[in-house]
């Protein structure tokens, strides 16, 4: 190293470098905010559909290995926060025709109503009532709402591996509107497709539930996880949701997704 | 009703895409800690068979329904070979239409035509404005629910609903029997050797009602109201002079319903209320105002309920009346339920009248085993003054197993 001092050129060459890596740090959190964003907003494009139906088989399990069997019929209309779905359960016998009709806003939490066949009356699922387990699986009711990009703040926390496929790893939080039970949640989405192949879903700073997604194969043009494991990881328990029968933009009426149509038993 | 039911039934073989179908077969056994005066049968036991098809041959029907075969020992069951459709007899019947309707559905318009649920309020313990709602109140503390036949319009739009009914047919809630343990004992009963049931005269006109419901972001709320006839009786009890026996004949007064409940969901709970003005121009039954608030929260596998149900006499009149929905008011309610796993809950109720004159207390253990088979355990603890309308019922503490196999 020379002793030699600077010259005025090459300090202000210096003094530019700084400036510039000064600049790009403060800068960083931006991009990787807006990178972020993008990146979400490209996975909610690539899976944009008219509807959706699927029979989702349910296993649930406990520490101890497979406790109930489940299975529901999943049909949606409309896309993200413009969508409503209904959720059937067609097994067990004692809970067939239980009902769920979820109502997805792009701005806010959904609107979620019951219908319980044995009381004939359909209720409400209150906000703060949303953290509640779904019919003894590990998926919550809130974790049933399908999520719009607008709902959240990104920033992209780096690059891992899920399963094989290398993946983006996304930090969501929710906006000021967005109730939720969460603090946060990591996303985790595949750099091929586009697809999700994770989340985790914190409390403050601990992580509460983990969902995994695999057996990805594309159904009319879109790339979905058809195996879904949710685990709850403070009660060691988990569901496996495996998706059959997946159908993508089939014909459905808006009639079918109202109070009238959720009392109605076919 | 009998054309529905047959087309229902040929309708069945045809539909397997559209047809579903559900049911379960049930056995129970009651154990009292002890005899009642006027009954001293300790244990009863009684088996229940319910199926439930459902069919929809096009878009815009559906034709559902759900039939019942049932047997017991304490005789609370009819021994007759027939099927029940309208429900009106003091015993429940052992092969009956339980529901059995029509559903046209055009756009945002629903019209359901036949025997079915009509089920009013927000609230969950008592819901004073559920006025086409009557009960089976056999066992006072587990009453079912009973269907009425009509026809009901429901119009949905929006966050909005509007609701119309229209019951040709009355529909009673039906009481405990005479000479059983859950018999209400009318004053003029003291010292007397028993009963003669002399009947129902029952209401011949037709009910009807309307209800406005208004979903918003922040709350649930709505309007209604009843023209119709209580469906629980009035009791005009003469004592015999020929016999030491009291004669009872069951009436329903006229009766006159506003009503309103709402819901609104706060950050750490969600606050329910109801309230129903009724009104009654006969000259034996009360004007009342029934209402309850209620606090609710779900927190994980915890679910909590708890309120207050209150009454305010505005005409007093009634001489002696059988009326559950008014004997548990001037009441704290309370029901706590905790899911322990995949299968297994537990739960807890309570009603206590607020000068402590009643006191009802249940503990219930639920476990299902396989895909199919449920076992219940419960307790109830029964207190109080035999002036009051739990506190009666005092004799009747009793425990409970139910098994029973779903399909």
């Amino acid at each position: 190293m020379s002793d030699r001092p600077l010259s005025s050129g090459h300090r202000r060459s210096r003094l530019h470098a700084v400036t510039l890596a000064l600049a790009l740090a403060l800068a960083a959190p931006v991009l990787a905010q807006d990178d972020a964003r993008k990146i979400v907003e490209e996975a909610q494009r690539r899976t944009e559909s008219k509807s959706q139906r699927y029979e989702g088989l349910l296993q649930v399990l406990d520490g101890k290995g497979k406790v109930a069997d489940k299975r529901w019929l999943f049909t949606r209309l409309g896309s993200h926060g413009q969508s409503k779905a209904v959720l059937r359960f067609l097994a067990p016998a004692e809970v067939k025709g239980v009902a769920l009709l979820i109502v997805n806003h792009p701005d806010r939490a959904s609107d979620q109503w019951m219908w319980t066949p044995a009381l004939q009356r359909e209720r409400r699922i209150a906000l703060q009532d949303r953290s509640t387990r779904f019919f003894g699986t590990d998926f919550s009711f809130e974790d049933l709402e399908e999520r719009d990009v607008d709902q959240y703040r990104y920033r992209l926390l780096g690059e891992e591996v899920i399963d094989g496929a290398a993946c983006w790893r996304i930090e969501s939080t929710p906006s000021e509107k967005k109730i939720s039970q969460y603090t946060k949640s990591e996303v985790w989405i595949r750099k091929d497709t586009y697809a999700l192949a994770q989340v985790e879903s914190y409390i403050k700073t601990a992580v509460v539930r983990r969902l995994k997604y695999s057996n990805f194969a594309q159904q009319q043009g879109i790339w979905t996880g058809r195996r879904l494991e949710m685990s709850d990881l403070r009660r060691n328990s988990r569901t496996i949701l495996t998706l059959e029968k997946l159908e993508y933009n089939m014909p459905l009426k808006d009639e079918d997704f109202t109070l009238q149509a959720l009392r109605n038993p076919v | 009703m009998k054309s529905l039911l047959v087309l229902l039934l040929f309708a069945v073989p045809a539909g397997a895409q559209q047809f579903t179908y559900r049911g379960f077969a049930e056995v129970q056994a009651t154990g009292y800690m002890q005899p009642a005066p006027q009954d001293d049968g300790r244990v009863w036991s009684a088996a229940l068979f319910r199926v439930e098809p459902a069919y929809r041959p096009a878009d815009w029907l559906t034709l559902s329904g759900s039939f019942d075969a049932r047997v017991d020992s304490a005789e609370q069951v009819e021994r007759v070979w027939r099927i029940d459709v309208q429900d009106r007899g003091l015993q429940r019947p052992a092969f009956s239409v339980r529901h059995a309707q029509a559903t046209l559905r055009k756009g945002t318009l629903a019209v359901d035509l036949g025997k079915q649920f009509v089920r009013w309020g927000k609230t969950d313990i008592l819901n004073p404005t559920d006025r086409f709602a009557p009960r089976d109140f056999l066992e006072v503390t587990d009453a079912d629910f009973l269907a009425v036949i009509g026809a009901r319009a429901q119009y949905e739009r929006g966050g909005q609903s509007f609701d119309v009914v229209w019951v040709p047919t009355f529909t009673p809630s039906r009481v405990p029997l005479l000479e059983h343990r859950w018999a209400p004992l009318p004053p003029q009963a003291s010292g007397s050797a028993g009963f003669v049931d002399l009947g129902a005269a029952f209401p011949q006109r037709s009910q009807y009602g309307a209800r406005w419901n208004v979903v918003g972001p922040g709350f649930e709320a709505s309007v209604s109201y009843f023209d119709g006839f209580n469906h629980l009786p009035q009791y005009t009890a003469t004592p015999l002079s020929s016999r030491p026996l009291i004669a009872l004949q069951r009436t329903y007064a006229p009766l006159r319903m506003a009503g309103a409940d709402g819901a609104v969901p706060l950050r750490w709970f969600t606050v329910k209320g109801e309230a129903a003005a009724l009104f009654s121009h006969s000259s034996e039954a009360d004007d009342v105002v029934l209402y309850i608030i209620q606090l609710e929260r779900q927190s994980g596998e915890l679910s909590v309920v708890a309120g207050y149900a209150g009454e305010v006499v505005t005409a007093n009149r009634s001489l002696f009346e059988f009326a559950p929905d008014r004997g548990l008011t001037r009441a704290f309610l309370g029901r706590v339920g905790y899911t322990i796993g995949p299968t297994s809950d537990v739960s807890f109720e309570a009603a206590v009248r607020q000068n402590l004159d009643g006191v009802w207390l249940k503990g219930q253990y639920s476990k299902a085993v396989g895909a199919h088979w449920r076992a219940t355990l419960a307790g109830a603890v029964i207190g109080g003054d035999e002036r009051d309308f739990i506190g009666q019922y005092n004799d009747n503490s009793h425990v409970l197993a139910t098994l029973r196999y779903s399909f």
